[in-house]
């Protein structure tokens, strides 16, 4: 079984992990992802929880309903992340409120991205 | 920030240094301060999002070097039933493209039917693996916003200005 995943705190950003080891690894994003290159720490730090999810063939649920903000350039590094998710196989759900405008645009927007192949899942609470 | 209750339309013309932080700094405040002449919750942040995302191509692309002035980043958003325009402007080296490039990507937005179809087709691009560049076409998308850009006859400020219908 590979490490339990740690959180992560950048700037206005945090990112907290609920490990469920064998079940699924659930990250709550709080806060505002405001940095001028979020990838440069999200990018590294989502290989991480792929390595994880991907060592115990658990899906990763990503919460972002109780985010502030983020800007285009973590919408960027979020998008990249589905794709790294999809290339290791690892099933990623992300979670929003769609009583938010902002969330609903930016997230339903995504849904560009499923492919019906129920490795990426949009999931409005 | 000056108010004309009568008419309900709100006006804040700040200056504002260039460190990046500022740049939450302004979008916060400004989404508090229209939140504070009662706003709806979804327009105040969605102006906050206009003001971020331009600031932080400002920041980006303009000339922060001895030689441009000003150095800083103006911030303009006139308020008004319906409508909000919000324009940045920031200086650039005169021999720069970016003007040019602005110019390319309003013209790329535009060229689709809807700015929605716009920012789909962006985030397939990044998707693929294509350096593309958001911000702007989030603030056509998520700020329902036209944009233009403009340059002083001197060819030294860049002004963006996004008219939103949010």
């Amino acid at each position: 079984m590979g490490e339990l995943c740690s959180n992560l705190t950048s700037g206005e950003l945090a990112i907290e992990v609920e490990d469920l080891a064998d079940e699924r690894i659930v990250c709550r994003w709080r806060g505002r992802s405001v940095e001028r290159d979020p990838a440069q720490v999200l990018g590294p730090y989502f290989e991480q929880l792929l390595e994880a999810a991907h060592d115990r063939c658990v899906p990763l649920e990503m919460r972002f309903d109780s985010l502030g903000h983020f800007n285009s350039s973590t919408i960027a590094a979020l998008i990249r992340f589905i794709q790294s998710a999809r290339g290791r196989g690892v099933r990623l759900v992300l979670f929003y409120d769609a009583r938010l405008k902002w969330q609903r645009l930016s997230f339903e927007a995504l849904r560009v991205l499923d492919k019906d192949d129920n490795l990426f899942q949009l999931v409005s609470v | 920030m000056s108010a004309e209750h009568g008419s309900a339309r709100c006006v804040i013309d700040l200056p504002v240094r260039t460190e990046w932080k500022n740049i939450d700094l302004v979008s916060t405040s400004v989404r508090d301060c229209f939140t504070a002449v009662d706003l709806d919750r979804d327009e105040c942040h969605t102006i906050a999002i206009v003001v971020a995302e331009l600031m932080e191509n400002a920041i980006k692309y303009g000339c922060w070097s001895a030689e441009c002035e000003p150095g800083f980043v103006r911030v303009r958003i006139d308020e008004s039933p319906r409508r909000t325009i919000v324009s940045v402007e920031n200086p650039v080296d005169p021999d720069s493209r970016v003007l040019a490039d602005l110019s390319a990507t309003i013209a790329w937005i535009r060229s689709h039917g809807t700015a929605e179809e716009a920012y789909r087709e962006r985030l397939l691009e990044i998707a693929s693996g294509k350096v593309g560049k958001l911000g702007l076409v989030r603030v056509a998308f998520e700020g329902n916003c036209d944009i233009e850009a403009s340059l002083s006859e001197d060819g030294r400020i860049v002004t963006v200005t996004a008219r939103c219908h949010v």
